[in-house]
């Protein structure tokens, strides 16, 4: 009977063995979002995923502020002849294009993570206050900028009484949830309230500046451009003087080390930027520059033809220095490439996000022609180089806001503000043509999930 | 679940006790099977009638069985021969003589945990044996069955040595295998990606390697494809695809049989695309520049107001004349040797056998460089311990050496860039350095396509073990226990390295990639089975089970660039950068109680019940665990009186089952939301993965199945009709989310896929005499996947991040529709391409019938076999014919004179066919170089791949010397592989995906994949 022993034993065994620990099985890599923020350190973890987010290869990783560019009279793009890329050089996206899908979801995957931090933040236990609002502030900086960005590539951001503004996603539940469209007017309020609380907080700059990191200028500087896109001029240069002011932390460089903007980290120019590492890179070299003699195939974003033109007619610009037409191959002739994001070899370009040239931009055209925007604008141009306008040369508003729409170009060619800056001040029209559409079309993903309640933007 | 085990061990309590009687007392008898020639049987089936008391013949032919109770009955089966009853009153010796038969009814059929004889299975089961295949080696498994099965499509998305093969069982792709019982991995597990974007990113799946290739197909005895749900049922969780059994050689008892086979042949591409050379090349483009001047002649503002018309007049520059003419599929491409060498014995006595092989595969790529190399060692041992106990082991070990072509089904890769590469463009400098493309015409290339091949080196090594021991138990009569403990290990190492002078990494001096693929399965299977008839026509087998599985792997990968140059060193310690080092660790589990019941009265009402009972890590609690019950039943009408006597019909019976599997493939932790890790700054953080789904569960796959099966004429005429449909429901997808969400999609249960079919498979001998045999099967099937419902309707879809939607998911619609624009023609008087205004659906991937036929003669020793493989209605989205068919294009290229220096590409000679003037009628546009006649996105490059193909043709003759005692016999035989496609299909071969094909929804893109080899071999199979 020695085998009814065996056998009776074998089942006891198996019977013993518990299926619980066969199906619990958790990531070992990763962490259970539950987990995430139940401690402090876990709070940090999330604040720097949040930065890692803006990373993303299709938010300021790269594609957003270079397709932003390609489209307008800046860009032109180059690839294997792909028709999702050529749209954009051709100005006739169709809502399926998916570098315009995937802009969408990078962008609200930022808001998501702000999000999740500012719902968490204030459950944890034992945070230094000081630290819990620098994060707050952060969070709440972060999903405005997120907004913002949303708005000028997918809404009416010009027409403050347009329905076209945004969907406002300010919680992480229901990913499911359709959100409908907020008006223009809604999406701003939303964006600046943001931007207020995040100035409430007070964040604590980091001695010295750190301008990879979110501070209190940042939040100025952001609230600037944003009170200057909703054409509140009064605080548009009120908060660029805020931040000109600071002396100390941010210094216009000059033209003769105007390349080291772009070629080491951490300028004084820079109020705003994210840091990439050789072991963390970016894709804008990969996109815009990729070997010394790439082919049109290799590079996706290419500088146009026309960006050469508008500097050939600037004397002693130095920024045209920036622009290559002439160390391409003849299959990218008569465009060139961008010289901003130099460095094959570390690939670890960073996104310039805030620039302090913005700001004294920013304030040159808020002040106007009338309040003596043209003294900033000067203060620009000479450092970069050039000779200065005279009064005389700007007879009018038109011709100022020409100066200004120039002086912005060359100063922010391939940092994402052309495109906008031509919507802003109307004149896609006249710029790109007729026919041009000033933003990209909402993803037909979002069109078909929303079932009516998203609409499309008009012209799509 | 502890009542359920309880109930279980108090279950099997009893039923111990029931059968607990003494046994009768024994005696021996001892006998020898031969055949009508005279010949011995070896392997035949000595059973006495109605208990499990058995033995088999050895290679002599002879047996010793052990029979009690009155007046036994032995029944003597051997596949290929008539089964044979014969009654035992007091002889001990006996000689019995069997008849050879055509009829497969007693073929012993490998179930699910268990065997069954065909001719009482119940639900659709396809089983091919090693005599189907043996004579026509192959390098990787599934092409065993290519063709062959009815219901199973087999593709090749990709002829790269070693890569894997794409099976898709009643229209659903990537079945479970089980090889000897246990559960493999199957999907590739090389971390090397061989695609990517023009930025570096890794971009589609590019080629995949399969690690069923791990499975040396000579060590295969016969394969079994579970199709329908009652079948696969008992392998609940994985079996919504279907399962394949494969089972390998077992020991016989015998003198111990050596067997050497080996083969050597040549490779070959099987089907070049014709390019232009240079004459035409120069030719086309001029026809480009002289259409655009007419247009700019008729309307000087056609090119835009400033456009310079000198670019179309200008004498082409002296590049344009170099003398050179460059065959770049030439150059690319190779004749490639093939070898495969294997030694085995088989053998064993009553008490222990075994089978042992050792193999070693080397197949050249027919791309310069590629290799695929396999050594592979097999131990199958069996031993009585004693009456009651038998334990034994079937275990494998393999290593497998790949060197793959990089990048080849994307931008950048050696075919890729060979199939647009200028004619005009040596490939080599008169100094012996590599031509730099970017002097050339071209500028689709990304580089010089023989330097990309020599100097991008990627090794993949891998080392898998396969094994498992058992033990099975007699507890008491009738009543069998077996268990067993399985493991499946692997490792893969990939090595990638850029040499510093390819495009790809001269910016950063060289770059290289490290990889490293660890995992362990183990399974514990303990099952329990009954085989008792009653009163002569009760016939009942009970089954009753447990199996628990755990599954465990890491994935890591270092990437480094920067490396000395000139010093020839690639290890990643003189790498100046190490730029990234993911590494992560998977697992799940399974735990399962399954039960089967199998009712046959009189071999005439066969019914089936079974049930399993899974529990998965993959889904949260309270979601784990899946019912997955199936049920099947047989009416055999040829068995009843009024058929019995019949000398047509020899077997007619009718089938029909109703089963549930489930499906558990998404991907380890997908039910909870994870944050992954993520740096910025140089400081450690962690951000958001994915969007967690507790709700998540099992997909329910049910199929109805009926099937008749027939014999005529004691086989010479047999086959079935089935006729099934699946219905796919709490299907396991990828929902997409809104944008707002932050993420793309989630893993959720929804949508609904129906399957439905028709498979009529037919053999038959229409000759047979002592000398000349000619047996011939054929089978087509007929399936259809179409979509009822989905989370969310018209899904645009891509294989690709970076080119555009070319699927679509809609309802009503099947899967793997393409979708974009209309070509409409091209306009007789303009010669211009026109194209609908709006997006459409514009074919499928899927064929409407699909099937073979193999014909097999012998004559005296003489043998001929052909098979071939069809497959009609299916249409390719060949994306790659846009660059070889882009007309004389440029977008650039022109230098400050206005001299034309570069085009987009070269094209085949297809274009020859294009518009020239008005009113000729044609499918190809006119040439242009200033405006492109072509459209990526649209059915312009959607193209009819239905093929017919001849396969294999092989041809043999076989020596039996009259005695045995020198060798047993030789077997000498050339073959031809892939000899002829049929197709209009334009591209390298209309059976290609060059995603891989890993997903049904995106298959069918040509993006130039790697192209199959056409292969002449010979070869000796030799037994001694």
């Amino acid at each position: 009977m020695k085998i009814y022993k065996i056998a009776l034993l074998f089942l006891v065994l198996i019977s013993t063995i518990s299926c619980k620990k066969f199906l619990d099985i958790k990531s070992q890599s990763e962490q259970d979002e539950d987990e995430v923020f139940t401690t402090v350190d876990g709070l940090r973890n999330a604040r720097i995923g949040m930065y890692s987010s803006l990373q993303s290869r299709d938010y300021y990783g790269g594609v957003y502020p270079l397709l932003a560019e390609a489209y307008s009279d800046n860009g032109s793009t180059g690839g294997y002849d792909v028709s999702d890329l050529d749209s954009i050089k051709n100005r006739n996206v169709i809502p399926n294009n998916l570098y315009i899908k995937g802009i969408s979801v990078a962008i609200y995957h930022s808001i998501y993570t702000a999000n999740k931090i500012l719902e968490n933040a204030d459950k944890i236990a034992g945070v230094d206050e000081t630290e819990l609002k620098n994060i707050k502030g952060e969070a709440y900086f972060v999903r405005a900028l997120a907004e913002f960005d949303l708005l000028r590539m997918f809404g009416q951001h010009w027409d403050l009484t347009s329905p076209y503004g945004i969907s406002i996603k300010t919680t992480t539940a229901n990913p499911t949830q359709i959100i409908a469209r907020s008006s223009v007017q809604a999406t701003y309020n939303q964006i600046i309230d943001d931007l207020k609380q995040a100035e409430s907080l007070n964040i604590v700059n980091k001695e010295p500046f750190k301008c990879q990191y979110v501070s209190s200028y940042a939040i100025k500087a952001l609230l600037a451009r944003v009170y200057l896109y909703t054409k509140d001029f009064e605080k548009a240069s009120a908060y660029a003087s805020e931040v000109i002011a600071n002396s100390v932390d941010f210094v216009l460089l000059g033209s003769s080390n105007l390349d080291k903007i772009y070629t080491t980290k951490n300028t004084k120019e820079s109020i705003f930027e994210l840091k990439f590492t050789s072991q963390n890179q970016s894709f804008y070299n990969g996109f815009t520059y990729s070997r010394s003699d790439a082919l049109r195939s290799d590079v996706q974003f290419l500088a146009s033809e026309n960006l050469k033109t508008f500097f050939e007619s600037r004397t002693n610009d130095f920024r045209a220095n920036f622009v290559d037409y002439v160390d391409v191959d003849v299959s990218i002739q008569p465009d060139g490439r961008t010289q901003k994001y130099r460095g094959e070899e570390t690939r670890d370009n960073a996104a310039y996000i805030l620039r302090l040239a913005e700001m004294y931009l920013i304030r040159a055209e808020a002040l106007g022609l009338a309040g003596g925007g043209l003294t900033d604008l000067n203060l620009i141009r000479e450092n970069r180089g050039m000779a200065p306008i005279l009064i005389a040369d700007v007879p009018d508003n038109a011709a100022f806001a020409q100066a200004i729409a120039d002086e912005r170009r060359a100063e922010l060619n391939f940092e994402s503000s052309r495109l906008f800056d031509l919507a802003r001040t109307q004149t896609v029209e006249s710029v790109l043509g007729a026919s041009v559409n000033p933003i990209m079309p909402i993803p037909l993903n979002d069109i078909m999930l929303g079932n009516g309640i998203i609409k499309q933007n008009p012209g799509y | 679940m502890n009542n359920f085990l309880r109930i279980t061990l108090y279950a099997s309590c009893i039923l111990l006790g029931i059968y607990s009687t003494a046994f009768a007392q024994d005696r021996v008898l001892k006998g020898t099977v031969k055949d009508a020639k005279g010949e011995t049987v070896p392997g035949a089936s000595v059973l006495q009638k109605g208990t499990t008391k058995g033995a088999s013949t050895n290679l002599d032919g002879n047996f010793t069985i052990t029979l009690n109770g009155p007046n036994p009955e032995i029944v003597i089966s051997s596949i290929g021969y008539a089964t044979k009853i014969i009654k035992i009153t007091n002889e001990t010796a006996l000689v019995v003589i069997l008849q050879e038969s055509s009829s497969m009814l007693n073929d012993v059929v490998v179930v699910g945990y268990g065997t069954q004889k065909k001719s009482s299975i119940t639900g659709a089961i396809s089983s091919i044996g090693n005599k189907d295949f043996k004579d026509q080696p192959v390098a990787n498994l599934a092409q065993s069955i290519q063709g062959k099965v009815a219901g199973i499509l087999v593709s090749t998305p990709s002829g790269t040595p070693g890569a894997g093969l794409l099976v898709s069982v009643r229209g659903a792709s990537n079945p479970l295998y089980v090889v000897d019982g246990i559960p493999m991995i199957s999907e590739s597990n090389s971390s090397l990606a061989t695609s990517y974007t023009t930025d570096g990113t890794v971009n589609g799946k590019g080629q995949n390697i399969s690690s069923i290739a791990d499975i040396n197909p000579d060590d295969i005895q016969s394969m079994e494809i579970l199709k329908d749900a009652s079948a696969a049922a008992i392998y609940g969780a994985r079996a919504a695809n279907g399962v394949v059994l494969i089972t390998t050689k077992r020991g016989l008892n015998g003198k111990t049989e050596f067997s050497f086979d080996s083969y050597t042949g040549m490779q070959n591409v099987s089907r070049k695309i014709p390019f232009l050379d240079s004459n035409g090349f120069v030719e086309l483009q001029e026809d480009a520049r002289a259409q655009d001047l007419r247009k700019y002649n008729q309307d000087p503002t056609v090119f835009g107001a400033d456009f310079d018309p000198s670019v179309l007049t200008n004498p082409l520059p002296a590049s344009w004349r170099t003398g050179v003419n460059t065959n770049w599929l030439n150059e690319v491409f190779q004749s490639a040797p093939i070898n495969n060498m294997q030694i085995s014995a088989r053998g064993g006595s009553e008490k222990t056998k075994f089978f042992v092989s050792g193999n070693y595969f080397n197949q050249q790529g027919i791309v310069i460089e590629n290799f695929y190399k396999r050594a592979s060692f097999r131990f199958n041992l069996e031993n009585k311990v004693s009456d009651r106990v038998t334990i034994g082991t079937n275990s494998s070990f393999t290593y497998g050496r790949t060197r793959r072509s990089f990048n080849d089904n994307t931008y950048t890769g050696v075919v890729t860039n060979a199939i647009g590469a200028s004619p005009l463009m040596p490939v080599y400098n008169p100094d012996g350095s590599y031509a730099d493309y970017s002097n050339y015409q071209a500028s689709w290339l990304s580089d010089n396509p023989v330097k990309s091949a020599k100097e991008i080196k990627a090794f993949t090594n891998n080392y898998r073990f396969l094994g498992s021991v058992f033990a099975e138990i007699a507890l008491v009569k009738d009543l069998k226990f077996r268990s067993s403990f399985s493991t499946d290990y692997s490792s893969v190492l990939d090595d990638q390295f850029f040499s510093p002078i390819t495009s790809d990494a001269v910016a950063v001096s060289g770059k290289a990639l490290k990889g490293s693929y660890n995992s362990l399965t183990w399974v514990n299977e303990n099952i329990l089975t009954l085989q008792k008839t009653f009163n002569e026509v009760h016939s009942l087998n009970l089954l009753g089970g447990f199996t628990a599985q755990a599954s465990q792997y890491e994935k890591s990968s270092v990437s480094a660039q920067g490396f000395p140059k000139g010093s020839g060193l690639s290890n990643l310690s003189s790498a100046s950068t190490i730029n990234y080092a993911p590494s992560d660790v998977f697992g799940w589990g399974l735990a399962s109680f399954l039960g089967r019941a199998n009712y046959a009265y009189d071999d005439k009402y066969l019914l089936s019940v079974s049930a399993r009972y899974d529990g998965s890590s993959r889904f949260a609690p309270g979601n784990q665990w899946g019912l997955f019950p199936a049920m099947s039943a047989g009416w055999v009408i040829s068995k009843e009186n009024f058929l019995a006597q019949s000398q047509v019909l020899t077997n007619l019976k009718l089938r029909f089952s109703y089963g549930l599997s489930g499906d558990q493939e998404i991907g380890d932790f997908q039910y909870k939301s994870y944050w992954k890790p993520s740096r910025y700054d140089g400081i450690p953080g962690l951000q958001p993965r994915n969007t967690g789904n507790l709700n998540l569960t099992w997909q329910r796959n049910t199929m109805l199945n009926a099937g008749i099966d027939f014999e005529l004429y004691n086989g010479k005429l047999s086959g079935s009709i089935e006729a099934f449909k699946g219905n796919r429901t709490r299907l396991l997808n990828q929902a997409p989310l809104p944008s707002t969400s932050g993420f793309n999609d989630y893993t959720k249960n929804s949508g609904n896929i129906e399957n439905s079919g028709i498979e009529f498979s037919l053999g038959a001998t229409p000759i047979k005499t002592n000398d000349f045999t000619w047996a011939s099967n054929f089978n087509i099937s007929y399936i259809r996947s179409k979509i009822i419902s989905l989370d969310s309707d018209n899904q645009l879809i891509s294989p690709y991040t970076d080119l555009f939607n070319t699927h679509i998911l809609k309802v009503g619609e099947q899967v793997g529709s393409f979708y974009g624009y209309k070509f409409l023609g091209v306009n007789t008087q303009t010669g211009d391409p026109m194209y609908s205004d709006e997006q459409q659906i514009l074919g499928k991937a899927t064929p409407d019938y699909f099937g073979g036929w193999s014909n097999n003669f012998k004559y005296k020793a003489w043998d001929l076999a052909v098979a071939t493989q069809f497959s009609i209605g299916n249409q390719v989205y060949n994306l790659i014919r846009a660059t070889y068919q882009t007309l004389g294009y440029t977008d650039g290229g022109l230098d400050e004179f206005n001299n034309l220096q570069q085009v987009y590409a070269n094209n085949a000679t297809i274009v020859n066919k294009r518009w020239r003037n008005p009113g000729d009628v044609t499918d190809i546009p006119r040439a242009s170089m200033m405006t492109d006649q072509y459209r990526q996105a649209s059915s312009q490059f959607i193209e009819d791949a239905s093929f017919l193909r001849i396969r294999t043709v092989s041809f043999g003759y076989t020596i039996k010397p009259k005695s045995k005692k020198s060798f047993s016999s030789l077997r000498l035989y050339a073959e031809a592989q892939n000899l002829y496609t049929f197709t209009k299909y334009y591209g390298f071969d209309p059976d290609v995906s060059s995603t891989g094909g890993g997903s049904p929804s995106t298959a069918g893109i040509d993006y130039a994949a790697y192209p199959q080899a056409r292969t002449f071999l010979f070869g000796i199979n030799f037994k001694f």
